[in-house]
């Protein structure tokens, strides 16, 4: 009769158990956003998290975690318990606030599900300025070091990175100019309006009002290859800069989560950022689409983690 | 587009709910209007263009107009930009005249927004491009203009206004510094790298100083409960506000003006106007203590200064603040261009936004007197049930802000320095001040000597400044120099 119980038990139990893998999620899902309501990766989230919904049948509910500059919602993203309820849409910043000292997570303390976006950096300068392309603009920064201003968010930020970096590569030390710190791009574009900075480096559509209307005119993209809505904006590369750089968006699991639930998450979410709905989104928000898979994710910050190492140690920024 | 085109159905079911959803936001504190337009903009995406801006202008004018009913009632305000509605408003309601308070500030906010509004419709490009004229050099001196307010504010002792200004400011460095990136008094504790929030500060220093003050109080809660007149007559408000139409106007121009400046938003634009009202008028004395130009002139300000940023963000396509940082964002998603050609090539859409700016200030009249109404029962309650209302709004407020525990126990702790600073006499306002206006002083003095090359002279130079630099000193001094001429000329005619 005991044998019978104990075995009916364990019968039980490995139904529920496998009832609970099959039928994930069986409860509402809560998805991290480490930044404020109403801004891009805000956005993201909650598209993402409509679209999980519709596919999964749950609910999945954004939280915005915000401060310390990303390190608040990224740590409780990756402390959050492995089982699967808790997905962190992760950005760039894991890759450069430890070694700014921000927080001890690192890009290890996350388990990857997809990359869904990329947005390079872009020159722009006003279009009453004297140089024609950006090597113009680099010789001049190189003859007068101290002379111009440049612009684009925090500092530290992907878009001071993103010039750092580029400085780098054609030889120019990153104090040649001076960068002014503001707190997002959209400040920075109204420094660049007034007259007060002389170049900013930011994602192109991020600028598009004041390029479209002829106010601003972007010299390079930070790409490999050219955005296909500003077609006439080159490369640094077709200039002969081998530099790319930008900022990236993508969803990640803390660590340790059931391999089964990250496949599952994949399938759904590749299949929602290769549907029109997902393009058309991305497209009218000015976003880059960029897909790579749980492994490519993880490789891809592994060596964003390294490049932004030296970036930061030239920017003084490192600790 | 003519004028029935906002009054088609598809449009103008949505901006109604959405004005109902406004009076809930707005009269939650810790829900801010600037959530509540990330939480409709989802939805308007389904919606007609038109409709969902109906929606986001519906909900900012109301939810800055129903931010003052906790300010007023509670003592706690619904959102940033009410803050300096507490002073007066409060004192009103204790004296059992909180309907009516709240009854001049609707009609003041719905006559702010119109000026602000009309001022957007009439002078946007210009104004916008004055605007682009402030860098670093401007706002700083702005915000030390704010900061002087702090003395008019701190009624009558300015060593002790000054204590709680310079503690403001010192707890407004705690965090990320975005000029260099380094964290500073955050002791390696995430939480605070991100700054202590304004609002949980804000909720703490006046909602739960208010909760320990009656705590201790020695009455017996329950027998004071206020006796307020909920109805309240249309000719004792229009009397008492048309008495003090300049304030009014004056109020809502400062708003205005404030609102379209790129950094600087509704809530610093009700401090100042509350601020210059004390400080020009010929009563100070009666100011926090329940004076009707309290209530009028921040709240005709904070309604203005929404108006006054969509200016930027019309003009150039960037955002006079938080709330028109998203609704920038929706415009593109409806695959408009905020900026310099929207005006040609969205002429219709411009002038429908315009049309139901302006209907939405008539709007806010029946709903907001109805939030009054709601929000009015619950000054029915005795008092011992009302504290324990202001805690849980305080408590669920401050953790709403950011998702964050650690929020609340800052609240708590602020409503500790807030009611031991009220028992030893430092006011509260100048703190919030400091800790409004520190990082915007701060940030604009570092990035304006980066940008010099460590030079002060160009602060000193600009006119802009130069005007600001006079302001200043005259609202510091400006009794003082007044002696000193008056002395002068004694002088003379006894020389004469």
């Amino acid at each position: 009769m005991r044998k019978v119980l104990i075995l009916g038990l364990i019968a039980v139990f490995l139904m529920v158990a496998s009832a609970g893998f099959a039928a994930y999620p069986e409860k509402g899902v809560t998805v991290i956003c480490p930044w404020g309501a109403g801004g891009g990766t805000d956005r993201v989230a909650r598209f993402m998290a409509t679209e999980l919904e519709k596919a999964y049948g749950e609910p999945f509910v954004v939280v915005n975690k915000t401060g310390g500059g990303g390190a608040v919602g990224h740590g409780a993203g990756a402390y959050a318990k492995a089982d699967g309820y808790n997905i962190t849409l992760l950005t760039l910043e894991i890759t450069t606030m430890h070694w700014m000292g921000l927080t001890k997570l690192t890009y290890e303390d996350f388990d990857y599900v997809i990359q869904i976006n990329q947005d390079p950096s872009a020159v722009m300068v006003r279009s009453d300025a004297p140089w024609k392309g950006v090597k113009d603009l680099l010789n001049d920064v190189k003859a007068n070091p101290g002379k111009y201003k440049f612009s684009g968010s925090g500092a530290g930020t992907i878009w001071d990175l993103s010039r750092i970096g580029m400085f780098d590569k054609v030889g120019i030390p990153v104090d040649a100019a001076t960068w002014i710190p503001t707190k997002g791009a959209a400040p920075s574009i109204v420094e660049l309006l007034g007259g007060h900075v002389d170049v900013i480096t930011c994602s192109l559509p991020e600028a598009a009002a004041q390029v479209e209307s002829g106010e601003f005119k972007a010299l390079a993209i930070m790409a490999d290859t050219r955005d296909t809505r500003f077609p006439d904006v080159p490369t640094l590369k077709e200039q002969g800069i081998d530099w790319s750089s930008g900022t990236f968006r993508g969803i990640a699991v803390p660590k340790g989560t059931p391999k089964e639930i990250v496949k599952s998450l994949y399938e759904t979410c590749n299949k929602i950022v290769t549907s029109d709905a997902y393009k058309d989104f991305m497209n009218k928000n000015g976003f880059g689409i960029k897909i790579r898979n749980s492994e490519e994710f993880y490789n891809f910050c592994k060596e964003q983690d390294m490049t932004w190492k030296k970036v930061l140690e030239l920017g003084g920024y490192a600790k | 587009m003519t004028i029935l085109t906002i009054f088609q159905l598809k449009i103008l079911v949505p901006w109604i709910l959405s004005m109902g959803f406004g009076i809930l936001v707005g009269g939650t504190p810790g829900l801010t209007a600037t959530m509540a337009v990330a939480l409709i903009v989802p939805i308007s995406y389904y919606l007609d263009p038109l409709a969902g801006l109906a929606m986001i202008l519906g909900v900012s004018f109301t939810s800055i107009f129903t931010g003052d009913i906790p300010a007023t009632f509670l003592r706690i305000p619904g959102t940033p930009a009410s803050g300096a509605a507490v002073l007066d408003g409060y004192e009103l309601t204790k004296q059992g005249k909180g309907s009516l308070a709240l009854t001049i500030d609707l009609f003041c906010s719905v006559m702010g927004g119109l000026i602000g509004v009309l001022i957007l419709i009439l002078i946007a490009p210009p104004l916008a491009r004055f605007a682009l004229k402030f860098s670093s050099f401007q706002y700083f001196w702005l915000g030390v203009f704010g900061l002087s307010m702090s003395s008019v504010l701190s009624s009558g002792n300015m060593t002790r206004g000054l204590v709680s200004a310079l503690l403001g400011l010192l707890v407004s460095t705690v965090g990320i510094d975005i000029t260099t990136g380094y964290p500073r008094f955050a002791f390696g504790c995430t939480e605070l790298m991100g700054g202590i929030g304004f609002i949980p500060a804000m909720v703490g220093l006046f909602g739960i100083s208010e909760v320990l003050k009656n705590v201790r109080s020695k009455e017996r809660l329950l027998a004071t409960s206020i006796e307020d007149k909920l109805k309240v007559s249309a000719s004792e408000t229009f009397g008492i506000i048309f008495k003090r139409k300049w304030t009014l106007i004056r109020a809502a121009l400062i708003g205005t003006c404030v609102g379209a400046l790129p950094g600087a938003g509704a809530d610093i634009a009700a401090w100042v106007a509350y601020g210059l009202e004390k400080k020009t008028s010929s009563h100070p004395e009666k100011f926090g203590k329940g004076c009707f130009e309290g209530v009028i002139a921040p709240t005709s300000a904070n309604n203005a200064a929404l108006g006054g940023t969509w200016i930027p963000a019309l003009v150039f396509g960037v955002p006079g603040d938080s709330i028109t940082a998203i609704v920038l964002g929706a415009m593109m998603m409806y695959g408009l261009r905020p900026g310099p050609l929207i005006f040609q090539q969205n002429a219709d859409l411009v002038k429908g936004i315009f049309m139901i700016a302006l209907f939405s200030q008539l709007f806010l009249i029946p709903v907001g007197l109805i939030g009054i109404k709601i929000y009015g029962t619950i000054l029915k309650l005795p008092r011992n049930i009302i504290m324990v209302i202001v805690l849980v709004f305080s408590i669920v407020g401050s953790f709403a802000i950011r998702n964050s525990l650690f929020d609340i126990y800052i609240m708590i702790a602020f409503g500790v320095v807030g009611y031991s600073f009220e028992k030893i006499r430092i006011p509260l306002p100048p703190m919030i001040l400091g800790i409004i206006l520190g990082p915007m002083i701060e940030d604009n003095l570092r990035v304006g000597l980066i940008k010099t090359a460590g030079s002060f002279i160009p602060f000193l130079t600009d006119p802009i400044s130069m005007s600001l630099i006079t302001l200043i000193i005259f609202t510091f001094f400006g009794s003082r120099i007044g002696g000193i001429f008056k002395l002068l000329f004694q002088n003379n005619d006894q020389d004469g």
